[in-house]
């Protein structure tokens, strides 16, 4: 399973992670997946001030995954054509991103 | 014959030869096939010809489908138990456990059997195939990922969602209560409704209002009840004029 690679996620940017879905549907797989892999405990131990929230539905409404970093940007993950490797990768590269900037910005005070 | 017909001739010393023989030893047409040169050898055994592999004619194998069908035994004995458990239940919950640790699925347990509840794995694939026969085919799509079953006799449908508001990993897909699929809300909304008895009797009392107050109407003093039918009578009169004014 792509979602148990070697590479693990690390929530240090991350607030709060927003996950909707609605478990009738047939496109909701990926976004499950998604919702396991940052629920397990590895990855919850990175960051334990991050909360993911899930919200089960019954709207036929496509699945959603809002992620709000620390510096009060948002990323949205629309799970109903996306594959959760790329779901993690997506979300890995802005956490790459953001911890980079962090660092330069620490580097120049 | 050239090579034994060649002869070097050197009459004297200091002299060169008037012919010279350059091709001497072995032949290159012979009937046994000659050793290649190593190189040439190489090279010939990495330029072969591979032919690309040409599919078996239709009907040489027997299908590989029909075996796949064939349930092993050990599928159709969880198929038994899970027939045995929807027959049985009224009440099967499907939650999503994401990251649980064994001492909280522990204390789930423990917290739900109290009630009567059963915590039970199944594996999905069988889990599928056994809903799709069977008449809980909508219930199919719930499972995907790591799934639980919460199976009770009794719908006890409040406890359990205190003990899941509780615990932060398991999370409420659908149940199917009483041959009822639910969603999480459907679920949340049946634990607010009322007992039977006291629907039954909020019925009962609706259907009956009408008869009840006429009843206790006519059980009153005959004075009163003549002066409320004297007063009908004047409001239905005092109605039905103005309603003849309109009309002309």
């Amino acid at each position: 399973m792509a979602a148990s690679s070697k590479v693990t996620v690390v929530l240090k940017a991350v607030k709060k992670i927003t996950v909707q879905f609605c478990p009738f549907e047939s496109n909701v797989g990926s976004t499950r997946m998604f919702l396991s892999v940052m629920s397990s405990h590895k990855v919850r131990a990175t960051n334990l001030n991050c909360e993911v929230i899930p919200t089960v539905k019954h709207d036929r409404s496509e699945p959603v995954v809002e992620i709000t970093y620390l510096d009060g940007d948002k990323l949205m993950l629309k799970g109903a054509k996306l594959d959760c490797s790329e779901m993690l990768s997506a979300f890995q590269s802005m956490c790459a991103a953001k911890e980079l900037q962090a660092k330069l910005a620490a580097a120049k005070k | 014959m050239a090579a034994t017909l060649c002869r070097i001739l050197l009459p004297k010393q200091g002299w060169l030869p008037f012919t010279q023989c350059v091709r001497h030893g072995s032949k290159s047409v012979t009937r046994h096939k000659r050793p290649l040169h190593f190189l040439k050898q190489k090279l010939m055994s990495v330029t072969r010809y591979i032919p690309p592999p040409r599919p078996a004619p239709i009907g040489a194998y027997p299908r590989q489908t029909i075996r796949d069908q064939e349930d092993d035994p050990f599928t159709m004995l969880v198929k038994k138990n899970l027939k045995s458990v929807f027959q049985e239940s009224k009440m099967i919950a499907v939650v999503q456990n994401s990251g649980s640790t064994a001492d909280e699925m522990m204390l789930l347990k423990y917290k739900l059997h109290k009630h009567g509840i059963t915590v039970k794995f199944f594996p999905n694939q069988v889990m599928r195939s056994f809903l799709k026969d069977s008449t809980y085919s909508n219930m199919a799509p719930l499972f995907i990922g790591h799934t639980v079953l919460f199976i009770s006799k009794e719908p006890k449908v409040k406890e359990m969602l205190s003990s899941l508001r509780t615990s932060r990993h398991m999370l409420l897909l659908g149940a199917c209560i009483e041959n009822t699929l639910l969603s999480a809300q459907g679920v949340v909304s049946y634990s607010k409704l009322p007992s039977v008895a006291v629907v039954q009797g909020e019925l009962v009392s609706g259907l009956t209002l009408l008869t009840s107050q006429t009843a206790a109407m006519l059980q009153r003093h005959p004075a009163q009840l003549s002066a409320l039918l004297q007063q009908h009578v004047k409001q239905q009169s005092s109605e039905g004029a103005p309603k003849a004014q309109e009309a002309t």
